[in-house]
C-alpha cells in the first residue's frame, strides 16, 4: 500500500493538509495541485501496456462483440419513430417514474446503511470480518428469484416476521416498499464491497495524522477517509444504482407486478413483451438510453471528484 | 425421437399424465414438455422456438399463430372454467363470488394471459349482475397481475393474497379453498392444440394430437378436472 515513491507520499500529505484543515486554501499554488495525477495514472497503465499488443486485442474481440452485439441489434431492430412510440406508450412514464422513485429510495438506504458497514469491514480482519463479507456477497451469487423467495419467507404474511409486521399493521408484499427492499438487497453488495475496497486503499497513516492534528474519529472519517474514498464510493453507488434499476426477479416474486405501484421498467418491458413486442423493444431502447446517460457521468464523475479533492491516483477505483 | 410440446401452465399435471401414457404407447418417443402462459409460448414460437406441438388455453393465442401460418391442424381438445380460490384460513371471509370485494389483496393474470382475460370477462359479467360498483371495487383490490396461472395460484397458496381467479382445475390438489363462480357469470375456456409448421417430427406431433382424443388420454384430462366428454374431439 505504501509502495509509492516519496514524491507521491508528499502529495498525499498535501492532499491531507487540505482536507484535514477543513478549509479551502484560498491561494492554492499550482505546486499543491496534483496535476501529476495524470502522469501517475498513465504510469500505472504502463506495465500492462508493455504486453497488451494486438494479440490481446484479437483474443478480446469475441468478448467485446458479445457485449456489444445485443445492444446494437436492439438499436438497429427499431427506428427513431419506434423509440418515440415507446416513450409515448401509456406504460412508459408510470414505470419510469416508479423506477426513479424506488431506486432513489433504495440508493439512499444503501448509502446510509452500507457506508458504516463498509468502513467497519475495511478496518477488520479475522473470522467476523470474513463472515460479514460472506453475508454481503451472498445476494450477488444467489439468483434474484431466490432473493425474492427468501424475502417472502422473511417478510411475507406467513413469513418469519409476518405476524410481527401484521400486528403493526404492515403488509410488505405487493407494495412499493417491497420493490425498494428487493432493490436494496440485490444492489447493496455492489456498493458495500466497492466502498470497503475504497476505504482499504485510504492510508491508515493519514488517519493517524488527522487524529494527531486534533480530529475526532468521526472527524477523521468525514474529513479524510470519506473524501479520499469518494471516487470509489461514487463508483460503487453508481454500480449499485444500475443493479437496482435492472432488478427484476426478486421484485416479481416479492412485490408482484402492478402498474403504478410495483411495475418498474424491467417488469414493464417483460409485461409489454407478452402483448406487443414492438412496445417492449421501444421500452427496452428507452432503458438502454437511460443506462447510457447514466454510464457517461459514471465514468466521468469519480475522476472529476478525484481531481477536485486532489486524491492521489492510487486511491482511485480501477477504471475510473 | 424427441417431441417438444409447448403447453399452457394450467395443463401441467394433465399433460404430465398424458406424457406417461403416450410414452408407454410409443416408447421410441421422448416427450419434452414446456409450460408457461399461452401468450409467452405463442411469442416464443413466433420468434422461432423449436416446438413441435402447441397447446393453448384459449383460441385467441392459437389464431395469432395460424393467421401467420405458423401452426396447422389445430383442434379443441378440452374445456375449463374459472373459480375463485382463497387461502385455507380464508382471512378475508369470502364465502361467495359476490364477496370478492372483501379481498384486500386480489391477484389475477395479466390481460394477455388467457386466464387473465377470462378473469376480466367474469368480473365484467359480475358488474352487470351486481352493479358497476362490484367491478370497480374488485379492480381496486387487484395487487398483482401475473404472467401465468400458476404464479397467480402461488400467491394464494403462500397466503400472500386473499383471493385469486384461476381455472377450476388449478384449485384441485392445491392447498386452497374454492369459491365457485356462478354458472351464468362463468366462461367456457376452450383449449386448442396444433402442430407447429415446418418441423421434421410432424407425424409424431400428429400422433400426440390424436392421442389426446384417445379414451385413456381423455380419462387423464378428466381426472385432472378438465371437461372432455360430450364434445367434438376433433373438427
Amino acid at each position: 500500500m505504501n509502495g509509492g515513491g516519496s514524491g507521491e507520499r508528499r502529495r498525499d500529505a498535501a492532499a491531507m493538509a487540505k482536507v484535514a484543515g477543513g478549509r479551502r486554501t484560498g491561494g492554492r499554488t499550482s505546486a499543491e495541485r496534483p496535476p501529476p495525477d495524470r502522469t501517475v495514472r498513465r504510469g500505472q497503465r504502463r506495465p500492462a501496456g508493455v504486453l497488451a499488443g494486438r494479440a490481446a486485442l484479437l483474443a478480446g474481440i469475441p468478448m467485446l462483440a458479445l457485449l456489444a452485439v445485443p445492444v446494437v441489434a436492439l438499436i438497429t431492430a427499431s427506428s427513431w419513430d419506434q423509440l418515440v412510440q415507446g416513450v409515448r406508450d401509456e406504460s412508459f412514464l408510470p414505470a419510469l417514474w416508479l423506477s426513479a422513485r424506488t431506486t432513489f429510495a433504495s440508493m439512499t438506504l444503501v448509502i446510509l446503511g452500507g457506508t458504516p458497514l463498509a468502513w467497519w469491514m475495511s478496518a477488520r480482519e479475522g473470522r467476523w470480518a470474513r463472515a460479514t463479507e460472506l453475508v454481503v456477497d451472498l445476494p450477488i451469487v444467489v439468483p434474484p428469484a431466490v432473493v425474492g423467495l427468501a424475502l417472502l419467507e422473511a417478510f411475507g404474511r406467513n413469513g418469519f416476521f409476518g405476524p410481527v409486521l401484521a400486528t403493526l399493521g404492515l403488509h410488505l408484499p405487493f407494495t412499493t416498499a417491497a420493490v425498494v427492499m428487493a432493490q436494496v438487497v440485490v444492489a447493496a453488495p455492489f456498493y458495500v464491497q466497492s466502498a470497503a475496497a475504497a476505504f482499504r486503499r485510504t492510508d491508515a497513516d493519514l488517519l493517524v495524522v488527522a487524529r494527531t492534528l486534533g480530529q475526532s474519529p468521526a472527524g477523521a472519517f468525514v474529513r479524510v477517509a470519506a473524501p479520499l474514498a469518494l471516487p470509489g464510493l461514487v463508483t460503487g453507488a453508481a454500480l449499485s444504482w444500475a443493479r437496482a434499476l435492472g432488478e427484476f426477479g426478486a421484485t416479481l416474486l416479492f412485490a408482484g407486478n402492478l402498474a403504478g405501484s410495483t411495475r418498474t421498467m424491467p417488469l414493464a418491458i417483460y409485461t409489454a413483451l407478452e402483448a406487443d413486442t414492438h412496445v417492449a423493444v421501444s421500452l427496452a431502447l428507452a432503458l438502454v438510453g437511460a443506462g447510457t446517460l447514466l454510464l457517461l457521468p459514471l465514468r466521468a464523475v469519480p475522476a472529476m471528484l478525484a481531481r477536485r479533492f486532489g486524491v492521489p491516483a492510487k486511491h482511485w477505483p480501477h477504471g475510473a | 425421437m424427441r417431441l417438444k410440446v409447448f403447453a399452457a401452465s394450467s395443463l401441467t399435471e394433465a399433460f404430465r399424465d398424458v406424457e406417461t401414457l403416450f410414452e408407454a404407447a410409443h416408447p421410441e418417443v421422448d416427450v419434452v414438455l414446456s409450460f408457461a402462459g399461452s401468450q409467452t409460448l405463442r411469442l416464443q414460437i413466433e420468434r422461432g422456438a423449436r416446438a413441435d406441438v402447441f397447446a393453448s388455453a384459449d383460441p385467441a393465442q392459437m389464431e395469432l399463430l395460424s393467421g401467420a401460418g405458423l401452426v396447422e391442424d389445430e383442434r379443441p381438445f378440452a374445456y375449463n372454467a374459472m373459480a375463485v380460490i382463497v387461502p385455507p384460513g380464508n382471512p378475508a371471509g369470502i364465502e361467495s363470488f359476490r364477496d370478492l370485494p372483501r379481498a384486500e389483496r386480489l391477484v389475477v393474470g395479466t390481460e394477455n394471459v388467457p386466464a387473465g382475460a377470462y378473469a376480466r370477462r367474469i368480473l365484467a359479467a359480475g358488474g352487470e349482475v351486481f352493479g358497476p360498483g362490484f367491478r370497480e371495487a374488485v379492480k381496486e383490490r387487484i395487487v398483482s397481475e401475473e404472467s401465468n396461472i400458476r404464479l397467480v395460484r402461488a400467491k394464494v397458496e403462500r397466503g400472500e393474497a386473499d383471493a385469486a381467479i384461476v381455472y377450476r382445475t388449478d384449485a384441485l390438489g392445491a392447498r386452497v379453498r374454492v369459491v365457485p363462480v356462478p354458472a351464468n357469470l362463468n366462461v367456457e375456456a376452450e383449449y386448442v392444440i396444433a402442430a407447429v409448421s415446418g418441423r421434421t417430427g410432424r407425424s409424431t406431433a400428429l400422433r400426440w394430437i390424436d392421442f389426446l382424443g384417445s379414451v385413456e388420454a381423455q380419462d387423464a384430462l378428466a381426472g385432472r378436472g378438465f371437461v372432455v366428454s360430450n364434445r367434438p374431439s376433433s373438427r
